[in-house]
């Protein structure tokens, strides 16, 4: 609902209005509708690309409806409209379960430190919420300001929702402008929940070269007590650390994560470890060196209450979020906890941090002398696969990763464990496998077996790009000359082996690319060594730079890249930002060679994550599981419209370049990922020098993969002046081969004059006055 | 008597939740007429076909067999190109799998070679998972074609599938009978 007197005066109550810090911009707190026509512009040239994952509605009772190919159902929806709407649905799910987290991070420090809490990123950051200033044109300065933003998310949420419902929106583009609104809302909840537990819990911030921390199973000492920290909330691992140290215990228990959280502990302690991402929740729990185990939210495998019973582990759940039907002891005395945990073997609900902390140490130090941690030796793993004869291959077909499960059980029978242990760096741990075994085998304990113990360097994460480095990189970004800025976040449902994340990363960050990290992805990429035994981590600077590699930290410090994007426009080229969505992201589209990529996407939270990107101007590649999501946004490539207007002359030119190509694409190979990637850095605003290196990548990268120049070389060269030096003669000859023509080049390129906008094309030329 | 049609294939992952399933095409003489009734086909190859082998030569082998017989264009996706460049050979196009799709669903494309939008569609070596949502597309939005999924593992959404094949021998007799009745 735009407009409104009521509504404009909450809103400018809400972001104090007569702060004078920017001009406020045409969409403060945006609603569902104020962003649209920006949202169908970027759907004209990148249509809704659809894979129906079912082909059957059952969301009411009119269905199931089937909607194979031309069919309607009941209420009038076709399939195009019910995957928009499943989509739609799928982000919302992102972006609550972030907006819960931001809000629970907020309200929880508000409870400790006062709504006044002042937000200080160090000296290193000024702008230190590029996406709540952008969208809804508030400068936070204290915790109280974070709830606002958190309030708006929560506001848009209801109305969202509102539109799945059976007899609401109808169209597929507008279900999906709706998704792009709560992508963008889910940035929001980012950039809170990151800055609140920033601020709250002191994590690094204007600095990047934050410490090195332990990660790989094998480097959590089973030999001392241990608590597993699962989950992507950190408010209680922290709490564990707290008490170790004032009870002088944290050189004596091992603290250990799995997803975020692990990421945010090591941000607060680097004394603590991380097992790896959630690949790897499964087959670690089964191997019981947890004693005990700490649930808080999101990616938290839902059986743990089994997983823990069969091992013999403590489990403490601490969200609100996953109860797992446990009785809730948070009123209940430390010690009678400890009883039910420790006599009883129950679990238990503990929803006051601190008290879950020292139930959680002590439970662990009472644990750990009487459990056996031993694993499983190759002769008994040979044993428990007596029975396979690796033909039945159930457990191939069950496996959503398509691995050859059989061949590895059948060789670890015949006491050869090396194949488990080259399974397990593929496996993404769903445990299918052996639900489907005839014979019951236990495969993933058998990857114990055959499962290297390896430990690894990771860098801790280390929050927001400081504004220097922007000041550094924002030319370079914008002209090209820094190829790129590429962003791997996301999940662990990798196609293939863990560390082609480590793979791809050093071959952009050995381009000069400027490679930034989060989440699971960040925990992978340290999971390769080179010759001399080193991490990405290790040989690449951290800083946000040209040929460098960043672990900005967990899922909701995504929210850094974003912003660092956004401040490219706003501190580099001096735009305002303030209330000022859409011209911040015709920069980002136009201007800013920044691209994500999810090479393991599953998750809920990718997709709102991904889906928000995209309406920054922000593409996105993901990984083959990707296209399960059902959605992708695709252009026409070099038979689309490409015409946008200069900003300056304010003329329409057609410029005939698909760039940025996609929006958001699945691809199936780690080589071509690294094509597309480099593809998707192309900017019309790149200048013959930045193009030239940006295409100078590109041609490499295809000789190296497909041993040929790119077969749409011409897309991309857009005077002779683009062409790279050490390809010239053979590229000229190519373009005269395919009949290349030379392109326009503009002098400022944007789509605000392209559609029905308030914001004025004068807009992308006026400056602020320069800081 | 109804010919046979595949709801559940190798792959769990892939079973179909829906009413419009794949007819089975167990003979590959059959296969061979499907493929010559085409006036525009086109051969889409994903990577394991450059990967997996079909008893002692690739399953690419084989796909070059069938798209040589019948002049039919091939579209290299992924990084197959680099395979066929050591074959001496030049793709029609290097689109990479997501990007042919979205192209075939287009009523109005011109087709890899300029000649029109393709009317058959044969998938090989694309990574299962990954192959049936490009034929669910296809299932759903591209009415004007049919899809034909050269895949041992079978594909529910296709238009036409191989059988579920699970011995290698078997396989490698279906692609050398296709290859001979295309003649
Ligand atoms: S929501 Fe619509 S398509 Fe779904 S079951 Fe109900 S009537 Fe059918
Ligand atoms: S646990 Fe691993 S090997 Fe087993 S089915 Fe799942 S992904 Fe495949
Ligand atoms: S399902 Fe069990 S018995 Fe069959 S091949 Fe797999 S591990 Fe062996």
């Amino acid at each position: 609902m735009t407009g409104g007197k009521l509504k404009d005066e909450v809103v400018r109550t809400t972001i104090r209005a007569e702060d004078d810090w920017e001009p406020i911009g045409p969409t403060p707190m945006p609603s569902v509708t104020d962003l649209r026509n920006w949202d169908l512009r970027l759907l004209d040239s990148y249509e809704p690309f659809y894979a129906p994952f079912c082909d059957l509605c059952c969301l009411c009772t009119y269905g199931k409806c089937d909607l194979t190919a031309d069919r309607k159902g009941a209420c009038g929806l076709d399939m195009a409209s019910q995957q928009a709407r499943m989509i739609l649905l799928k982000c919302l799910m992102g972006t609550a379960a972030h907006g819960a987290h931001a809000r629970h991070m907020v309200d929880f420090l508000i409870e400790k430190y006062g709504p006044e809490h002042p937000i200080d990123l160090g000296g290193q950051v000024n702008v230190e919420s590029p996406i709540i200033r952008t969208v809804l044109g508030l400068k936070p300065q204290t915790l109280a300001d974070l709830r606002k933003a958190v309030e708006y998310v929560e506001g848009e949420v209801i109305h969202l929702l509102s539109a799945t419902h059976t007899g609401q929106e109808g169209d597929h583009r507008d279900f999906e402008s709706k998704a792009f609104h709560a992508g963008m809302i889910d940035h929001v909840a980012l950039e809170a929940a990151d800055i609140a537990q920033i601020v709250g819990f002191g994590y690094p911030t204007s600095v990047a070269d934050t410490p090195l921390v332990e990660i790989g199973w094998g480097a959590i000492d089973k030999t001392r007590p241990v608590i597993v920290v699962i989950g992507h909330n950190a408010i209680t691992s922290n709490a564990i650390v707290d008490y170790l140290k004032e009870k002088g215990l944290y050189d004596k228990v091992e603290v250990a994560g799995i997803c975020c959280t692990a990421l945010d502990v090591t941000r607060y302690a680097s004394f603590a470890k991380v097992v790896g991402p959630l690949s790897q929740q499964r087959f670690f729990l089964k191997t019981g060196i947890a004693d005990v185990i700490v649930t808080d939210e999101q990616c938290v495998l839902t059986d743990i209450p089994d997983l823990a019973k069969q091992t013999g582990s403590a489990l403490i759940a601490c969200s609100d979020k996953i109860c797992y039907g446990l009785p809730n002891r948070s009123e209940e005395e430390v010690e009678a906890v400890l009883a039910h945990v420790l006599e009883e073997g129950e679990g238990v609900l503990l929803l006051d941090p601190k008290k879950a902390a020292e139930v959680a140490v002590k439970a662990a130090l009472a644990l750990a002398p009487r459990r056996d941690k031993s694993l499983l030796s190759t002769e008994d793993a040979a044993k428990l696969a007596a029975k396979c004869r690796g033909t039945c291959e159930l457990c191939n077909q069950a496996c959503p990763n398509l691995l050859t499960v059989s061949v590895a059980v059948n060789a670890m029978r015949q006491g050869d464990p090396a194949p488990i242990g080259r399974l397990f760096l593929r496996c993404i741990g769903c445990g299918a496998c052996e639900q489907a075994c005839p014979h019951h085998i236990p495969v993933q304990r058998l990857m114990q077996a055959g499962a290297v113990q390896e430990k690894y360097k990771l860098r801790s994460g280390r929050g927001p790009i400081h504004d220097v480095e922007i000041r550094k990189v924002g030319s370079p970004i914008v002209l090209g000359t820094i190829p790129g800025v590429v962003l791997f976040a996301g999940c662990s449902n990798f196609p293939e082996d863990i560390d082609d994340v480590a793979w791809l990363a050093e071959e952009l960050a050995r381009r000069k690319y400027i490679v930034t990290l989060s989440g699971c992805s960040a925990m992978a990429a340290a999971m390769r060594k080179d010759a001399e035994g080193k991490t990405i981590y290790e040989k690449y600077t951290p800083e946000f730079d040209a040929g460098c590699i960043v672990n900005v930290g967990s899922c909701v410090a995504n929210a850094h890249v974003v912003g660092a994007a956004i401040k490219i426009a706003n501190i580099f080229a001096c735009l305002p930002n303030r209330a000022n969505f859409e011209l911040m992201a015709d920069y980002i589209l136009n201007r800013v060679g920044a691209c994500g990529v999810v090479w393991g996407p599953y998750s809920q939270k990718a997709l709102t994550i991904g889906t928000g990107a995209v309406r920054w101007g922000i593409p996105v590649v993901l990984g083959p599981h990707g296209s399960k999501y059902s959605r992708l946004f695709m252009s026409k490539k070099e038979h689309g419209d490409w015409r946008v207007m200069d900003g300056r002359t304010r003329q329409l030119v057609d410029t005939g370049e698909p760039t940025p190509e996609h929006m958001m694409i699945t691809v199936e190979s780690k080589e071509r990922a690294l094509l597309t990637i480099i593809k998707q850095c192309f900017r019309r605003n790149d200048t013959p020098p930045g193009r030239a290196i940006k295409l100078n990548s590109y041609i490499s990268v295809a000789k190296q993969v497909l041993n040929s120049l790119p077969d749409d070389l011409q897309n991309f060269v857009r005077t002779e002046r683009d062409i790279p030096i050490v390809y010239k003669r053979e590229v000229l000859a190519y373009l005269k081969e395919v009949g290349w023509q030379p392109k326009p080049t503009l002098s400022l390129p944007t789509v605000i004059g392209t559609y029905e906008t308030r914001v004025p094309i004068e807009a992308t030329v006026k400056e602020l006055p320069k800081k | 008597m109804a010919a046979e049609v595949l709801t559940t294939p190798y792959y769990r992952v892939n079973v179909l939740t829906g009413t419009r399933a794949a007819r089975v095409v167990d003979d590959p003489a059959e296969a061979a007429r499907i493929v010559a009734g085409a006036k525009n086909p086109l051969y889409v190859l994903g990577p394991d076909a450059v990967r997996l082998s079909a008893g002692d030569k690739l399953l690419i082998d084989y796909a070059l067999d069938i798209a040589a017989a019948r002049d039919m264009p091939i579209c290299a996706t992924a990084h197959v190109k680099r395979k066929l460049v050591e074959y001496g050979k030049k793709p029609d196009s290097t689109y990479d799998i997501i990007e042919i799709v979205h192209f075939l669903k287009m009523p109005d494309w011109k087709g890899v070679r300029g000649e029109g939008q393709h009317d058959l569609v044969l998938f090989s070596g694309v990574r299962c998972d990954l192959a049936e949502r490009g034929l669910s597309t296809l299932k759903h939005f591209a009415p004007h074609l049919r899809t034909f999924a050269i895949c041992r593992r079978g594909h529910p959404n296709a238009d036409y599938t191989v059988p579920v094949t699970a011995r290698g021998d078997r396989w490698t007799e279906y692609l050398q009978g296709l290859v001979a009745a295309l003649g």
